[in-house]
């Protein structure tokens, strides 16, 4: 294929053919905030951002979705079963970091047993990645060994050029065919054309993510007390699992009445006492530092070990919405620098 | 089935008052297709729904044995287990599963079993049990050690006579100190002191256990001092389960999903993981 370019005068013609029967994600404004959400033109895209405050997993495992419907009768129980039908998804704009985290939620959710809730959306869902030529103080792929150009998790990467266009790389066949299909939207390039300069951050001194992984293996190290001093001040709120790429905890319960209503499947988050509390009163992480060390882990350990996928991408969103500023970047420097083998 | 959330409808056939509070259900499937090609082995575990309230875990606590339904026995604890306790015989629930690993009664041909368990933790114990006695000339000398808070307390009480009366298996049944009445036959103590009074021989044995976790702690103990190796003590964990399918990230002990790869592990296999329970 000879290289081409996505002008920006042409993303709306792009968008109208998207929406004609899918559905066209993108950054933009909402509540003075730059976020991923629906758009119906191109004037509703913003170019300016550095990541959206929320991820694009909202679009593959969405925050709230029916599962099941059910309806009481004299003598029996009707049950519906509910089928994800998505419609065909176009993400335009994601960060390569975010792009990069598809790996892992497809990992929890096709290990063994297939959620086709997931399945089906990633399989109708599209994913087109600007790299990033910003980034801010929060940002950190470079350390958990992602580029700000990475093409992983994206069926298409951009590029911006000075001009303010894009050049176009194809990365899967998914892609390529997407290209192929709009031969008025993705045109010819001619060559030379000057690209804006991508973003270069510097990988956070004192962090080595094999270090990490080799302290958390070591099992008495679980019961180190740094665990409790690192994460003393985390309330519990949550806000980091919301917002982050990988993190895919979720509840299933039933709305409604005994009568009839939905069985439903929610995010919720191992940051909550709740979630692990047993009906006897009982509770296996009774204690907000147990809680924050579970995250910790499974970013870093269980993600690894057990799915062999990344756990954390770097994007940053946990160190921005954090309220009390627990900076997990922080945490890695600091166990990074902890005494290896048995030093506890 | 493509939706791995998606219940089956169950009947409830019959009714069992327990204990204050706790119920046995015998259960059928409404579809008979399903009920006839459905099986499970001793140990798995399933979703019971309440429609409108939601689903709660439990053990499959008949034996696969047994065909054509299964049983589950619950205390009245939670939500789900209050709305559970409203049904009545005739009444429709859900139920995922099987799902989880199962006791590899296969493997223990020919061997003795010790059988301890307390209060609520005698359901998944049961189906094993039962499993052995269905086949009983696969296995040596079966022992049952029970115990509960209290007499009323005690679940299964007719299958308890009934294996006081058997001549090839050894119940020794007690309840904690001033949990007993005046009428009672059993012993009274702690189930790890009756287990070290008991004494059990380790040699050609294995040992299935469930119950508190304090008492599992003291009898594993007890099993130790008597020459039980950790790889012949299994037991089964209890964790909240949302999905049962090793997706909603609740169960896990470390990076141990007890939905997928338990929720049956021996003793030895428990001392290696996290200390996460």
């Amino acid at each position: 294929m000879n290289k081409k370019l996505l002008r920006r005068d042409r993303i709306g013609l792009l968008i109208e053919g998207v929406i004609k029967d899918g559905v066209f994600i993108a950054p933009s404004i909402s509540e003075r905030q730059v976020v991923y959400g629906p758009v119906k033109e191109a004037s509703e895209i913003t170019f300016d951002y550095i990541i959206p405050r929320n991820s694009f997993k909202d679009f593959l495992f969405p925050q709230t979705e029916p599962v099941a419907r059910f309806k009481a009768e004299k003598d029996a129980v009707l049950l519906e079963e509910v089928k994800p039908r998505p419609k065909e998804t176009v993400i335009f704009g994601v960060r390569p970091c975010d792009a990069a985290s598809r790996a892992s939620l497809r990992s929890v959710f096709t290990w063994d047993f297939k959620d086709e809730f997931y399945t089906k959306r990633e399989e109708r869902a599209l994913v087109i990645t600007i790299a990033c030529t910003k980034g801010d103080d929060a940002c950190f792929c470079a350390t958990v060994g992602i580029s700000p150009e990475g093409s992983a998790g994206s069926d298409i990467l951009l590029r911006e050029t000075e001009a303010g266009d894009f050049t176009v790389e194809k990365v899967t066949g998914k892609g390529g065919s997407f290209i192929d299909a709009h031969p008025h939207v993705f045109e010819d390039s001619v060559s030379g054309c000057a690209l804006k300069e991508i973003f270069n951050p510097e990988p956070i001194g004192g962090v080595n993510l094999e270090k990490i992984k080799e302290w958390l293996k070591e099992k008495n190290h679980y019961e180190n007390p740094l665990w409790a001093e690192l994460s003393r001040k985390c309330v519990g709120c949550g806000a980091c699992t919301f917002v982050c790429p990988t993190c895919h905890c979720f509840d299933i319960i039933d709305e409604g009445t005994y009568a009839s209503g939905e069985r439903r499947k929610n995010w919720d988050a191992c940051q909550f006492e709740y979630f692990t509390l047993h009906a006897s009163g009982h509770n296996p992480r009774d204690t907000q530092y147990k809680r924050w060390r579970n995250r910790f882990m499974c970013k870093f350990n269980f993600y690894p070990e057990k799915f062999k996928s990344i756990g954390c991408v770097g994007c940053g969103r946990c160190v921005r919405v954090c309220p009390v500023r627990l900076d997990i970047t922080e945490v890695m420097a600091e166990i990074s620098g902890q005494p290896g083998q048995g030093g506890s | 089935m493509d939706n791995i959330y998606l219940p089956r409808i169950v009947k409830i056939e019959d009714i069992y008052e327990e204990a204050p509070d706790v119920r046995t259900y015998r259960l059928v499937f409404e579809d008979k297709k399903h009920a006839e090609s459905f099986s499970f082995r001793a140990g798995q575990f399933g979703l019971y729904s309440a429609f409108g309230c939601g689903e709660a875990t439990f053990c499959i606590a008949s034996p696969p044995t047994r065909k054509g339904y299964i049983q589950c026995t619950f205390r009245k604890t939670g939500r789900v287990t209050s709305a559970l306790s409203e049904l009545g015989v005739g009444d429709a629930m859900g139920f995922r599963g099987p799902y989880g690993n199962h006791f590899p009664v296969e493997e223990w041909k020919g061997k003795n079993i010790l059988f301890i368990a307390g209060g609520i933790g005698l359901p998944p114990v049961r189906s094993v049990i039962w499993t052995c006695l269905d086949r009983r000339e696969d296995y040596g000398d079966i022992t049952v050690v029970y115990g509960a808070k209290k007499v009323d307390d005690l679940i299964y009480k007719n299958e308890l006579s009934h294996w006081e009366e058997r001549e090839d298996i050894t119940l020794v049944k007690t309840v904690d100190p001033g949990g007993e009445t005046p009428d009672w036959k059993g012993k009274v103590g702690f189930v790890p002191i009756v287990l070290e009074e008991a004494a059990p021989r380790p040699d050609n044995c294995v040992c299935v256990i469930c119950g508190p976790p304090v008492m599992i702690k003291f009898s594993v103990k007890v099993l130790e001092k008597l020459g039980f190796d950790g790889d012949c003590v299994y037991t089964t964990l209890e964790n909240k389960m949302k999905c049962g399918v090793g997706k909603c990230g609740r169960c896990n002990v470390g990076d141990v999903y007890i939905c997928k790869e338990g929720p049956v592990y021996t003793a030895k296999e428990i001392k290696r993981m996290y200390n996460d329970f």
